[in-house]
């Protein structure tokens, strides 16, 4: 639902949306908004060049030349105008008494330019005084899959997104809603808001923390204006529900380099990392590993302590995936005597082990029953809080590509242990050699909300990451 | 002593910088734990201070223009009797005058010799944005050289000082190593605390240091302190 009464909520849960200064051949942002028209939204066009007028017609949508002729409050308007003209656009939004808009128009602060710091200041001096929620500019704006509203063409328009993203960036913002719905992982709004001069992070992430069909919070931040207010909401949103922040800019280089991006001066990083610990979020290097915590997040169970039970399929393997989960900071403890025992009874010891890692594919042999009685064992026992389990394509691919079921019975019988267990579970499936196969498979784990990995590495990072805010 | 009244001291001054005798009077007031200093301004009265003290006692220039006290001969430690105090004093003031030949020099501290335990510091700065972070990392190269220390914003709850001084990577020292007992970390989270409070109840205060801190298997003392104030 929405967030009744919030600054935002119009713009969030738009029903009348304007698309100002679109250009043909493409119409980006017409063709990207036509979701939100065929759902029944009143998406109007705004552009006074003959030339382009055609053109936007035969899209259906209807256009307008001046928009003082939209009599309707506009709840969101995507601005693409030179920057020249921008403030003239805002004092029409402000006519209109319309209720935000992401302003894609560039050339501003970020260029270090006498004109464009002139005119952004123009711009941040109007919206101010009007208390008008100006999204960017320098951005993408607003992606909202339930009303239809997006930065992209290829991303998603679906109504059971639960993850929020915030991001400084426009590609990150677009690549982030991309990449995590090629991972079963769905948005439910993301804003991508570039300089940030008038609403901030903070806006947008109260906004998200308080809204009940977000459940997880991300974010690509490169610099706050008001550091408190972060800090002061960052910690009201981890209260509320997990916050992942990725920070852009973490070196002396990477700094600069945000600076002509989006403008932002960066604390030092230290400084920044205590900050993050404090309020309890999660912290992040880049996209990969952002995606990693938030997929956890989702389809998994945050794990209640760092002892984990480790299952691969082979010796090697069982070395590595070890050293892995180690590394990383979370512990492999002795299971208890119960376990062992039960184990002992049926385990085959040769050419296996089943210490902690378990080395189980020469137990297993493709028994679904095998599996879930070890499931089940390790799930009963008292030192174990969390499991990570190998599949392995190297060997398992050829027999899962001759006979399609027993794949899918491998995944039913982990979805039903997820389903039955309270403690955290994740999957490894390395591609090895079968890349392209693994890759069409991969969604069938998703579809059952397993949480699946590449690499035991990046699965490890994920567990310790939500491991160390509890 | 309050906080307002030396405040007033110093601007009227023109100083931003407390000197160690203010800053941590105001600070024991406050709760934090830290040797107990006065200023003497002839040698005579370094001599009373020190016998009303008890020897072993420690003789410190006090100037707003000597920011490292060791560097000019400042300081010195483990004075035993009134002998050689009045040598500590007058030793302190000819070569701090000579390296130093136009700092105002107030006088000199005089505090107890405290016993050596494990250095950390305790320290505050003020970020353009956040506000008022706090700094705790062990004591010389640890802090210097290789950065091992870990920052919170103010205001500090328990598990913020807690988190603080378990992820520096010096902790084992603090745990204990070659037989040493370890340091008394409640003691440690308890100075962290203490300051928090201090500095978040006087924004005024834009810096400060508490360097050394002592940490002892039973508690932790603060045997050197400055405070920057802002500007009125």
């Amino acid at each position: 639902m929405a967030v009744p009464g919030h600054r935002l909520d119009r713009m969030f849960n738009p029903k009348v949306v304007a698309v100002v200064g679109d250009k043909g051949p493409n119409y980006m942002w017409l063709q990207n908004n036509m979701p939100f028209k065929e759902r029944g939204g009143t998406l109007y066009s705004v552009q006074l060049d003959p030339k382009e007028i055609e053109g936007i017609e035969a899209l259906g949508v209807k256009n307008v030349t001046s928009m003082a002729d939209i009599t309707e409050e506009i709840d969101y308007a995507v601005v693409a105008v030179p920057r020249q003209v921008s403030h003239y656009v805002l004092k029409d939004l402000i006519a209109n008494k319309a209720h935000g808009a992401g302003f894609f128009t560039s050339g501003f602060a970020e260029t270090g330019e006498e004109l464009g710091i002139k005119l952004q200041d123009t711009l941040v001096a109007a919206a101010k005084e009007a208390n008008f929620n100006l999204v960017g500019p320098n951005c993408m704006g607003l992606y909202l899959p339930k009303a239809g509203v997006r930065f992209n063409a290829d991303a998603p328009v679906r109504t059971d997104g639960t993850i929020g993203f915030l991001s400084q960036s426009g590609t990150h913002g677009i690549m982030f809603s991309l990449v995590s719905a090629a991972n079963g992982l769905y948005v439910s709004r993301c804003a991508s808001f570039g300089n940030a001069v008038v609403l901030d992070v903070s806006d947008y992430l109260e906004y998200l923390a308080l809204d009940d069909e977000t459940e997880v919070i991300g974010m690509y931040v490169e610099g706050v204006k008001d550091g408190r207010k972060f800090f002061e909401t960052l910690k009201m949103a981890t209260a509320r529900k997990p916050v992942v922040v990725w920070k852009g800019g973490q070196t002396a280089a990477g700094a600069r380099a945000t600076m002509s991006h989006t403008g932002s001066l960066a604390a030092p990083q230290s400084i920044w990392d205590g900050m993050v610990r404090q309020c309890g979020a999660i912290a992040t290097n880049n996209l990969d590993e952002t995606l990693d915590v938030m997929k956890l997040l989702t389809f998994g169970k945050r794990p209640k302590g760092p002892r984990m039970a480790l299952l691969a399929q082979t010796g090697g393997q069982s070395v590595s995936i070890t050293d892995a989960f180690a590394k990383a900071g979370l512990s492999v403890p002795r299971f208890s005597d119960e376990t062992y025992a039960e184990l002992g009874t049926f385990f085959n010891i040769v050419g296996g082990s089943y210490q902690n890692p378990l080395d189980m594919a020469g137990t297993i042999q493709g028994s679904m029953d095998t599996l879930d009685r070890i499931l089940r064992l390790l799930d009963a026992d008292p030192n174990v809080d969390a499991m990570a389990m190998e599949l392995s394509a190297m060997f398992a691919a050829r027999q899962w590509k001759k006979n399609p079921e027993s794949l899918d019975k491998t995944i039913d019988e982990i979805a039903t242990h997820m389903a039955r267990s309270n403690k955290s579970f994740v999957v490894v499936l390395h591609p090895a050699h079968e890349a392209e196969y693994v890759a069409q498979i991969a969604p069938k784990f998703h579809a059952r909300r397993i949480p699946l990995y590449q690499s035991f590495e990046r699965a490890a990072a994920a567990v310790a990451r939500v491991r160390a805010v509890g | 002593m309050t906080f307002q009244s030396v405040l007033a001291q110093a601007r009227a001054e023109g100083r931003t910088l407390l000197n160690e005798v203010e800053a941590k009077e105001l600070l024991r007031e406050a709760g934090v734990p830290a040797t107990a200093a006065t200023l003497a301004t002839s040698r005579d009265q370094a001599q009373s201070q020190a016998d009303a003290m008890g020897y072993p006692v420690v003789l410190k220039v006090v100037s707003q223009d000597i920011a490292h006290k060791s560097d000019v001969g400042g300081v010195k430690l483990n004075l035993q009797d009134r002998a050689a105090v009045g040598e500590a004093f007058d030793a302190i003031m000819t070569s701090a005058k000579a390296a130093e030949p136009n700092a105002r020099i107030a006088g000199v501290s005089v505090q107890q010799m405290a016993k050596q335990g494990t250095e950390v510091i305790v320290g505050m700065t003020t970020d353009p944005q956040f506000g008022p972070v706090l700094m705790f990392g062990l004591g010389g190269i640890m802090v210097e050289v290789l950065k091992d220390v870990s920052f919170r914003l103010v205001p500090l709850e328990a598990k913020d000082a807690d988190q603080m001084i378990s992820e520096i990577k010096g902790k084992p020292i603090l745990d204990g190593v070659r037989g040493q007992p370890p340091s008394d970390l409640a003691a440690l989270r308890n100075t962290i605390l203490k300051v928090s409070e201090f500095v978040q109840k006087h924004p005024e205060v834009r810096e400060l240091d508490l360097n050394p801190v002592f940490a002892y298997p039973d508690g932790a003392l603060a045997v050197d302190a400055r405070i920057v104030v802002s500007e009125a």
